[in-house]
């Protein structure tokens, strides 16, 4: 069931010709949307959101989709970049862009922490410890009242005057292309090929020689870096940190939209993430009640991917519509 | 210290532990035939405690016989939900990696809490207990409720009685050769599938039954679900997934451990069923009472 | 990599086509009064949501009967923050931008009103505050477009203080649920105490998880140490859970409990309340006899059946702030509001009130009681000999206010 083809990588100039397309496309998004007043801002807004999103998914997906690992506990890089940014502004009086620089520094600590502990077991192991741990720093910045504000947050994070609505999206659109040709460079680097034979064989890795638990290990670290960078991201867009941010369901968002999306591509996940937000807005906009049921959709929509579609939305495409792939 | 105060605690504790493992060992049974980790173990349990506050309601006045027929119907219903469940659903993931297994019972866990909080909304239930069961008994000079010690003998009694079926009846000795020869068994002409699922069902009968027992004990709500199927997690972990003599060391200690954790370390105990899973998992990551497997 | 981009492609098309179909339904008219509500109506704080959303609506109701506003009706559109701040300031935001709201009305949860707050300054616009009583708020949190109308967490832990330092209670114990709410206000009830009563000792403070329901663990600890008075600033549902299941361990024979007595709670645990246990309550119908109180008892019981809690008699109340000082401006700009806001003077259901000026609050005290029972109420306790420590006596001075609130602003 799984698409080998997407992990060939890809030089064909047409390809970069339409992703520079479509990058422009969306950087001039904005603008259009300006032209339509105050519906228009909460769309900028809420686009801003899933770019953010979108990377948080991505980067779990580097430990899901290329890693083979489940990991329940991803929300806590994101968190930890979130709050990184928030105190260092808030009460270190940082301004934004060293404390941005900050945040997937500190995120790749604690995924250093954790991620030593947690590369040492496999599978099903591997993803409660994580869950544990994750819930363990969910629970420490809960408490610890007097520094993180317990579940008040913090809040007030200063804006810089020049980032506006239109100027932040485009700052979080710069970033997550940049860290997209990041990503893509180390997926098809030797290090991801690596990677992804550990997730194809462990045993057979093993043999070759490959010391399974250090790749295993940087890579969960370089996932983490990017949750803490999307975390910081969206800390300065609400312009808070919150406890939520790293509870184990904020952990499951990713999960689905890679699942939705496509786990076995880099763009997938970023796709399933918006698909499963503009659904959610949308439906909000529909209709009132639909909001309340939105956890049964979500759970439906997850299970018929379970049960009849695991390679997500770009899978299915693949499927409908590859004729000369091999 | 006193003596007086630290047996009242270790019997509180106790008590604690006895009715996570009522819950907790029907999640490790059900991994050890089925190897699943059913996510959506602690939302039955919640399913189970908002059936016996509905069911509460139409039965009148606090007698034990009203209790048993809580006890009685209820965690069959669950078990029923269960069959259902693993015929539609589990079924299918049974040869899928274990990650779309774990998602499946995560997409379980969202519909399911979703529908709770749909048919039952918001606000907390209690039931009350039973009237001989509602009042205290004096244990060294501090009143200890009487409810808690009830479950203080539930608890053994139900771990004897899982003892009895699994190493004293077929049906149990087939559940415990499925743990480990499941294809010899099928090879015997055993019917290997529905071994499987009787064991959900009666891990979802075990789910029900803490459920209608814990809706008495204390206030239930929305989040009661999540909020065990972790706590459950850290006792499987400890105890060894698959072993039911695990999971009752490893309720006890969690039990034990938070009411006495929380003495010196005040709020912060809630970290010690974390910390031990972490040092478990670390240094005997098969649990207690577990078998490696790699 | 052509194929994928080609999805997203035909994702952006779709987004800009579904912009096109949501904005259709934008022309509102602009004769009405839009108001927002963030509520928080699922989670623990459920209860609180019903009497505070029919509150508002028989306001809303009353209103528009006679007219309206300004000429304006009145319209409640109610979205859910689920007791979480980030969906909190997504709701609000929305209710501003989609919505087209002209006001926000905030929910239970202390961390959305935060969260909430500062969106309502984003977009300028004024958000009320009935519940939901951080004294961050009015302070640290300040900011112009929003005022309060609910006794904050200072004056509820110093009003209560006050009117324990009158008992001769000396040995205390306290649990309370930890999170921020919790802590704030533990720490102005005990600065206060200690100074009130210096012989007065808090022997020992436990602290249990939110959203708890099983207090076996923690009942006995509390017990240990042969307390005269338990406080706890437990609420709602927890509090009612936490007196069920202390009451077989005897809690209740051994030490009185102090804690927050409002309607909702005192209808959950029923006839299960002790009785003579001193509280706290923030705005008890049963002992208020105003003609406003009585008349929006009256109104309340005839078209819903049951009695108004704490929050909705406030919830109510902030309707009358605002309504007041739209009529008083004859406007709804925001800019025009906050001046007279600061200062304005109201018929409150609970006698005659003001907005102070600094900081937006009103002047509405804490109201301390006995539980007893009633002929009135067969099915629950109520508070007797109730009496209101007043908001001036236990609320921040200006000074202090500015002080905390320039310290935020940093």
């Amino acid at each position: 069931m799984r698409d080998r083809n997407l992990d060939k990588p890809t030089t064909n100039n047409l390809n970069w010709v339409i992703g520079v397309a479509v990058a422009v496309a969306l950087a001039l998004l904005p603008f259009v949307l300006a032209g339509f007043g105050r519906t228009g801002e909460y769309w900028i807004w809420v686009s801003t959101e899933m770019i953010i999103m979108g990377l948080f998914a991505m980067s779990l997906n580097l430990i899901l989709g290329f890693g083979g690992m489940v990991s329940f506990g991803h929300a806590a890089f994101f968190g930890v970049g979130a709050y990184t940014v928030a105190l260092l502004m808030k009460k270190g009086g940082v301004p934004f862009f060293l404390a941005l620089m900050a945040a997937p520094v500190t995120a790749a600590m604690a995924a250093a922490v954790i991620g030593w502990f947690c590369v040492r077991l496999i599978g099903l192991y591997f993803a409660i410890l994580t869950l544990a741990f994750g819930q363990l720093l969910y629970m420490i910045v809960f408490q610890w009242y007097t520094f993180t504000g317990g579940d008040d947050g913090i809040h007030g994070i200063p804006r810089p005057e020049i980032l506006g609505p239109t100027g932040y999206y485009l700052l979080c659109l710069v970033l997550f292309l940049a860290c997209l040709l990041l990503m893509r460079m180390i997926v098809n680097s030797s290090f991801g090929l690596t990677i992804r034979t550990i997730r194809e064989n462990m045993e057979r890795a093993k043999f070759i020689g490959i010391n399974v638990r250090r790749y295993q290990w940087l890579n969960f670290i370089i996932a983490g870096a990017f949750a803490g960078l999307a975390g910081g991201l969206l800390a300065e867009l609400n312009r808070f940190a919150q406890t939520e941010f790293l509870h184990w369901s904020k952990s499951a968002e990713p999960i689905l939209a890679s699942l939705v999306g496509g786990m076995y591509s880099l763009l997938g996940p970023a796709i399933g993430s918006a698909v499963l937000m503009f659904l959610k807005v949308f439906l909000q906009q529909m209709h009132q009640r639909m909001v309340e049921v939105w956890a049964i959709i979500l759970g439906l929509i997850l299970l018929v991917v379970v049960l009849f579609a695991p390679g997500g939305l770009v899978g299915l495409y693949q499927k409908m519509f590859s004729k000369s792939e091999s | 210290m006193t003596a007086d105060f630290f047996i009242f605690m270790l019997i509180n504790g106790l008590c604690q532990g006895m009715l996570l493992f009522i819950i907790a060992s029907g999640l490790t049974l059900v991994f050890g035939v089925l190897r699943v980790i059913n996510f959506a173990h602690g939302s039955l349990y919640m399913i189970g405690a908002f059936l016996a506050y509905s069911l509460s309601t139409f039965l009148s006045g606090g007698s034990l016989l009203n209790f048993f027929l809580l006890m009685l119907v209820i965690p069959p219903g669950i078990a029923l939900l269960g069959f259902f469940l693993e015929v539609t659903l589990f079924r299918r993931v049974y040869r899928e990696e274990h990650l779309l297994q774990l998602l499946l019972t995560y997409a379980l866990v969202l519909i399911l809490d979703e529908l709770v909080r749909l048919i039952w909304g918001g606000d907390p239930r209690s039931v009350a207990r039973p009237d001989l069961l509602a009042g205290s008994v004096d244990i060294m000079s501090m009143a200890l409720p009487s409810y808690n010690l009830f479950i203080l003998f539930i608890g053994p009694a139900l771990a004897l009685g899982m003892w009895l079926m699994l190493y004293k009846t077929r049906a149990g000795n087939l559940m415990r050769a499925a743990v480990t020869y499941p294809d010899t068994l099928g090879a015997l002409g055993v019917n290997v599938s529905w071994v499987m699922t009787s064991t959900f069902m009666l891990g979802c009968w075990l789910a029900g039954l803490g459920g209608v027992l814990m809706a008495e004990l204390a206030n239930i709500d929305l989040g009661i679900g999540m909020e065990k199927i972790i706590e459950c997690f850290a006792v499987v972990v400890i105890g060894g997934l698959g072993s039911v003599g695990g999971a009752l060391l490893g309720s006890l200690i969690i039990g034990v451990g938070i009411t006495f954790f929380q003495l010196p370390f005040g709020r912060w105990a809630l970290l010690f069923p974390y910390l031990v899973m972490a040092v478990v998992l670390i240094l005997r990551p098969w649990g207690l009472f577990g078998k490696p497997e790699r | 990599m052509t194929r994928k981009h080609l999805r997203i492609m035909v994702m952006l098309l779709s987004i800009i086509v579904m912009q096109g179909l949501a904005m259709t339904g934008d022309s509102m008219a602009q004769d009405t009064i839009r108001l927002g509500f963030v509520a928080d109506i699922t989670g623990v704080a459920a209860q609180f949501y019903k009497g505070q959303k029919a509150a508002i609506d028989l306001f809303i109701e009353e209103a528009n009967a006679s007219g309206g506003i300004l000429g304006k009706k009145l319209e409640l559109v109610v979205r859910d923050a689920q007791l979480k701040p980030d969906v909190g300031a997504t709701m609000a935001r929305e209710l501003v931008l989609s919505e087209k709201c002209d006001f926000l009305i905030g929910g239970t949860s202390s961390a959305v009103a935060l969260a909430v707050t500062k969106v309502a300054q984003e977009f300028k616009k004024i958000v009320y505050f009935h519940t939901s009583n951080t004294e961050a708020l009015t302070t640290t949190d300040f900011q112009p477009y929003m005022f309060q109308v609910v006794p904050n967490t200072g004056i509820e832990g110093r009003g209560i203080a006050v009117a324990l330092s009158k008992k001769p209670y000396k040995q205390y114990a306290f649990i309370g649920p930890d999170y921020a709410y919790g802590h704030a206000q533990f720490d102005s009830f005990k600065s206060d105490l200690t100074k009130l009563k210096p012989d007065a000792n808090i022997i020992e403070e436990v602290w249990v998880k939110l959203g708890e329901s099983n207090y076996s663990p923690y009942i006995p600890t509390l017990m240990a140490k042969n307390p005269e008075i338990v406080y706890s600033n437990f609420w709602g549902g927890q509090l009612s859970s936490f007196i069920k299941q202390a009451k077989p361990y005897g809690l209740f024979k051994k030490a009185t409990l102090t804690s927050l007595f409002d309607l909702d709670m005192l209808r959950t645990t029923g006839m299960d309340m002790p009785e003579g246990m001193m509280g706290y309550t923030r705005c008890p119908f049963y002992a208020i006899d105003t003609p406003e109180m009585n008349a929006f008892v009256k109104k309340f019981y005839e078209k819903y059946k049951e009695w108004p809690s704490d929050w909705a008699c406030m919830a109510y109340d902030g309707m009358v702030v605002l309504a007041e000082a739209i009529k008083k401006a004859n406007t709804i700009d925001s800019d025009q509001l906050v001046k007279t806001i600061a200062g304005l003077q109201f018929k409150s259901l609970r006698g005659d009130r003001y907005i102070r000026a600094e900081d937006h609050m009103a002047n509405v005290g804490l109201y301390v009681g006995l539980t007893g029972k009633d002929s009135r109420f067969p099915e629950f306790l109520i508070m007797k000999e109730v009496e209101e420590v007043p908001a001036e006596k236990v609320w921040l001075s200006v000074e202090e206010v500015k002080k905390l609130q320039a310290a935020g602003k940093k």
